[in-house]
């Protein structure tokens, strides 16, 4: 009510930001790292992870579930894929495949509520595996492609209560924001999915709204390009209360430089670390207030 | 809905309010709510239903457990713990197909003079995944140094212990039995 209310008096002009989101942490769900040995496996560990998010969903709202297969990688002249976290190397064909059968796994298990089933990777050592730039930015138009093809998927069986999007783990210390960056601008220029940034703003300032410089040659402004140009959409790992102060950094030089309307998708948060996953979500909203939406990915949950 | 509630109800209290005016959408962009670019998608996640209309079960796969032989992992390997948790050097990992344990050594991401390390566990069958962080205290990076390797300990690794040495010297042992990180003497009792 208090939001219909708001868009009342948005309508009426008299108020210019996002509206408030909850006040409260959600319950988190869980994000998967993927390690698999061959590509039957993978397929059979995706459908059970599945299973698992429908049969444990919280609530009746729409969650992601985000399964992370590693890398990013151009496999040879031809094919894109991922190297995951076991050091095999999976092409885009079979990640869908695995992909298809989360859905599956989704569909038979379902109990309440809808999914965002989510194709994680990330700018791990990039230029190192022997990358361009230009490779990047195909890997992000082709990971966009494989969102809308599980999508296609998830239409064609009746999976009403699924989506598909795409994501990647952009760390500032994993490669540089030139070739990061065209991660992005590929997924932007297929111009479906929605393209989570779970990454973090490593060693960005903690305080300002200025363009101050990130670990390895990164700047605020490079963070901001990642998490909210085109389709991206910031999903920030926030582990320590200074991931919240940093992202808070990256959201008032967007507002400042790009316009305003900087949000964030969620959170993303991990067991084992300083600030518990309700806590991370509400640190980052306490900071961000109404702009953060009620949506929490959790690693070890 | 729970996700994007807000999106949701504001553009559609917007699309009923702005029937008249034109607006929808497009009063939302003009004020910055939504980011043209991103309301496609935006609104193709409103769409999205809580029942399906296709009752049927899909079918399953077999489940196709393989091992992975107990491995280090160089840093060539992708990480899945963050640099801001973690400023890894190297891992070991091990998997019987049904549960797997990986260990990643390194610095804290915002100290490199603090030693920590990550342990990753999954239950495959039951779908659990649970990440543990063990700081060394100011022992300088962890590198692991010494692992069970191969297929013939698949099942016994994932308790077993894994030698660690310290930027400063230090040798130290993880415990992935009980989860300890051990310091100095007491390292000589579980070798």
């Amino acid at each position: 009510m208090r939001l219909v209310a708001f868009a009342t008096a948005l309508a009426a002009g008299v108020a210019s930001s996002f509206p408030a989101a909850a006040a409260a942490a959600p319950s988190p769900v869980t994000a998967w790292y993927m390690y698999g040995s061959s590509a039957s496996e993978l397929k059979s560990y995706a459908y059970a992870r599945g299973c698992d998010f429908a049969r444990a969903q919280p609530g009746t709202g729409l969650r992601i579930l985000l399964l992370d297969f590693g890398a990013a990688r151009k496999l040879d002249s031809s094919i894109w894929g991922a190297v995951d976290f076991s050091n095999t190397r999976f092409s885009n064909a079979e990640i869908v495949a695995a992909l298809e059968r989360a859905a599956d796994g989704y569909h038979n298990c379902h109990v309440r509520g809808g999914v965002e089933i989510v194709y994680g990777n990330s700018n791990y050592h990039l230029s190192s595996s022997g990358m361009s730039t230009t490779d990047a930015w195909w890997a992000g138009y082709h990971q966009a492609e494989r969102a809308e093809q599980l999508s296609d998927y998830q239409a064609a069986n009746g999976y009403d209560s699924q989506t598909a999007d795409a994501a990647a783990d952009m760390e500032p210390s994993w490669d540089g924001a030139l070739i990061t960056r065209q991660l992005v601008s590929g997924n932007e220029a297929q111009g479906w999915a929605l393209y989570y940034d779970f990454g973090s703003a490593d060693g960005c300032p903690q305080s300002g709204s200025g363009d101050g410089p990130c670990n390895n040659g990164w700047r605020v402004g490079d963070v901001g390009y990642v998490s909210f140009s085109g389709l991206a959409l910031p999903l920030p790992e926030i582990y320590y209360s200074a991931n919240a102060n940093q992202w808070t950094v990256v959201r008032k030089w967007w507002d400042g430089t790009q316009g305003g309307s900087y949000f964030f998708g969620g959170v993303t948060a991990s067991t084992g670390v300083g600030l518990a996953p309700a806590a991370a979500w509400n640190t980052l909203n306490s900071l961000n207030s109404g702009l953060v939406e009620p949506e929490l990915v959790c690693v070890g949950c | 809905m729970r996700r994007l509630l807000n999106v949701r109800l504001v553009a559609a209290a917007l699309a009923g309010l702005a029937v008249g005016a034109g607006g929808g959408f497009a009063v939302a962009h003009a004020v910055g709510v939504v980011p043209a670019e991103k309301a496609a998608a935006l609104e193709r996640l409103a769409s999205v239903a809580t029942t399906d209309s296709n009752t049927e079960p899909a079918p399953a796969p077999a489940l196709d457990p393989r091992p992975i032989p107990a491995r280090m992992l160089g840093t060539d390997v992708p990480v899945p713990v963050s640099p801001s948790v973690l400023q890894a050097r190297n891992g070991w990992l091990v998997s019987d197909g049904k549960t797997l344990v990986a260990v990643y050594a390194g610095a804290a991401g915002d100290d490199p003079a603090v030693g920590r390390l990550a342990i990753v566990r999954q239950d495959l069958v039951s779908g659990r995944q649970t990440v543990q962080v063990i700081g060394a205290g100011r022992t300088g990076a962890l590198t692991i140094t010494a692992a069970p390797l191969g297929s013939a300990v698949e099942t016994s690794a994932q308790t077993g212990n894994i030698g660690l040495r310290a930027a400063d010297g230090r040798l130290l042992v993880l415990d992935l039995g009980n989860g300890k990180l051990l310091h100095g003497s007491q390292t000589a009792l579980v070798r």
